[in-house]
């Protein structure tokens, strides 16, 4: 048997909490379904799709160490790019398809401009970029101006075996279950080989990294070019769940909520992003069913856990089940 | 030729001295801004909401019939407090963790958002308008200014002056800017560098607030009222060299006379993605900005 690490343990212990997600959720889509309900169904898909927004700021908070206030800049990106798309043709694979080639793009364009400076600088330019596209957009009346775009198709998910409509609240809340377990999967897979490990290292000692034969800047742009893709991804579903994309998603207030999230449930774990969308979102609408100031609670605590609990959530539980792991493993 | 004349004097001077006027103001927000960052090495995401504080201070106090002139006075000596147990109770937290930027920049985050809700909690979101303190105006080389308008640049040159002043030509500047350049020196000198480090949070906040004041004639009071300055004076600060005095002078005039002239040749919405676009550009060709950090030369 070959010796597992830290680092792997850790992720396996991710893996498993995850694991344990998904099956709640199914139980939940299951039982959703069976009661006809619609208002949760779709509430949680919004949970899972804010949640690909927070797994991409953790890639770069968590792994690189760069805090970027501006991932809504690639999340209404996608949205933007994909309710184009399906207004022109109803296809989800085209959507996807160019949402993937264009944030690429993009996302190398930005990181090149953001990865020249690091530390707070890194934050403020991100939140700049973010900025001005934010203000274009609201500003361009080919794109809708301050409405954002209305009157997105619902569309027919054609995956080969099976073929559902966007507009079918379980049904799409597994397909987005499901693209957001890849895009976990994608991104916990890449950062166990020795790529995320050179990602690490980085973040430990980024003057030592080039003395090992490493380029700093081909590493923390490939880091910056899969955030921006996943951001950008997970931002294509939207429009497909609510049926239109709005300037407010570019702003900066979608960037703040998902470093809150990204806090709050646990940086550097992957899983915490998952765990923070889906406990903020509960929070969300427990809270704001007493009382429309809601954001105190959540700012209160967002700060406690900046202060207290730096690991957030994932910090609590994740040792927990990692004890649970080599003690299996052990005899 | 006597067309150009006219030209300055009815379209571009009155473009100008509005400019002059939001400059004034902005350059107020972003000193605190700056010198909370060139001593401290944080970045104060919750300086828009202790400047609607300061507003907000003045509202309740201006509703129990204190005069404005008071108040010009009084806001500023009660966020003082205010700005010295945030520091000493909240940032003073987190301060001396690994990743020092990171964390305070998320706690003052999240120290923004629950006063911003405080603030709608309180007095509800619409907007209140205070009375001008000063009625009328004044003809300035044949250009109508509104008297308060005029007032507010003199005020504010008047205080920007005085901060300068304090940082650089007094012995309690001294200490700031001895505890800005080594903390570790400053403090086997004497410096009480825990209670500077604090006094310079409040003092950043206190004139972040006497902004406020200064403001809420012109541009109303109400809880989201930080959020639209704040990136104008964060860009100031980016643009100046982020704790530095004279560049948050500059960079504020500058940035404000691009945004007031651009607006007359081009749509007015676009003014904002052309000066986020200078501070980007700033940003990657010189991230430390026009000048050097406060104590750093």
């Amino acid at each position: 048997m070959r010796m597992i690490d830290a680092l792997t343990r850790s992720m396996r212990a991710s893996h498993l909490l995850v694991a344990l997600l998904v099956a709640a959720s199914l139980v939940f889509a299951a039982i959703g379904a069976a009661m006809g309900e619609t208002f949760y169904l779709r509430l949680a898909t919004e949970a899972l799709i804010f949640a690909g927004l927070a797994l991409s700021v953790d890639i770069l908070l968590g792994y690189n160490g760069l805090l970027s206030l501006g991932q809504a800049l690639y999340f209404g990106l996608g949205a933007y790019l994909s309710a184009l798309v399906l207004m022109w043709v109803p296809s989800f694979w085209a959507a996807f398809a160019v949402t993937a080639v264009v944030s690429a793009v993009v996302g190398l364009i930005g990181g090149f401009i953001a990865n020249r400076v690091r530390g707070v600088y890194f934050a403020l330019i991100t939140f700049g970029m973010a900025q001005v596209a934010a203000k274009v957009v609201y500003n361009t009346r080919a794109l809708g101006a301050s409405d954002g775009l209305i009157g997105v198709p619902v569309i027919d998910i054609n995956l080969g075996i099976i073929s559902f409509s966007s507009a079918s609240p379980a049904g799409f809340f597994l397909f987005v279950l499901g693209v957001i377990v890849i895009l976990y999967g994608v991104t916990a897979y890449l950062l166990d080989t020795p790529f995320g490990r050179l990602l690490i290292a980085l973040r430990a000692n980024e003057r030592r990294v080039p003395f090992l034969g490493y380029r700093t800047m081909t590493l923390r742009l490939s880091a910056y070019v899969i955030a921006a893709m996943i951001a950008a991804l997970s931002g294509a579903l939207y429009p497909m769940l609510r049926g239109f994309v709005s300037p407010e998603l570019l702003f900066f207030s979608t960037s703040g909520n998902a470093v809150i999230t990204v806090i709050v449930g646990g940086v550097g774990t992957l899983a915490g992003a998952l765990y923070g969308s889906v406990l903020l979102t509960l929070l969300k609408s427990v809270v704001g069913s007493y009382t429309e100031h809601h954001v105190i609670v959540i700012g209160l605590l967002f700060m406690g856990a900046v202060i207290f609990l730096p690991r957030g959530l994932m910090g609590i539980v994740r040792p927990a089940v990692e004890r649970m792991l080599t003690r299996r493993s052990k005899p | 030729m006597s067309g150009a004349i006219e030209y300055f004097q009815f379209v571009l001077a009155p473009q100008m001295l509005i400019g002059l006027v939001v400059g004034v103001a902005v350059i107020l927000v972003a000193l605190g801004l700056t010198i909370i960052f060139g001593l401290l090495d944080v970045i104060n995401m919750s300086h828009g909401e202790f400047y609607a504080l300061g507003a907000f201070i003045a509202l309740a106090l201006a509703s129990i019939g204190l005069p404005f002139w008071l108040l010009l006075i009084l806001v500023p000596l009660v966020m003082i407090p205010i700005g010295y147990v945030v520091e000493r109770g909240l940032i003073q937290r987190v301060f001396h963790t690994s990743e020092r930027h990171v964390t305070t920049l998320l706690l003052t985050f999240g120290l923004g958002l629950v006063m911003e809700d405080v603030f709608r909690l309180i007095w509800g979101p619409n907007p209140y308008r205070p009375e001008t303190p000063i009625a009328g105006g004044v003809d300035v080389f044949g250009i109508f200014v509104p008297s308060y308008r005029l007032f507010l640049i003199v005020v504010g040159a008047a205080i920007i002056s005085a901060v300068a002043l304090i940082i650089y030509r007094t012995r309690l500047g001294a200490m700031v800017r001895a505890a800005a350049y080594d903390r570790h020196m400053a403090a086997s000198l004497g410096v009480p560098v825990r209670h500077v480090y604090a006094g310079a949070f409040a003092f950043g906040v206190a004139l972040a607030g006497l902004a406020g004041v200064l403001l809420a004639p012109i541009y109303s009071v109400f809880p989201t009222m930080g959020r639209d300055f704040i990136l104008m004076a964060f860009t100031v600060v980016i643009v100046g060299g982020m704790g530095s005095i004279a560049g948050a002078v500059i960079a504020g005039l500058f940035l404000t006379q691009v945004q007031a002239i651009v607006s007359l040749y081009i749509s007015p919405v676009w003014s904002d993605p052309i000066v986020f676009g200078i501070m980007v550009a700033m940003l990657m060709v010189r991230p430390q900005g026009l000048f050097g950090r406060l104590g750093h030369g």
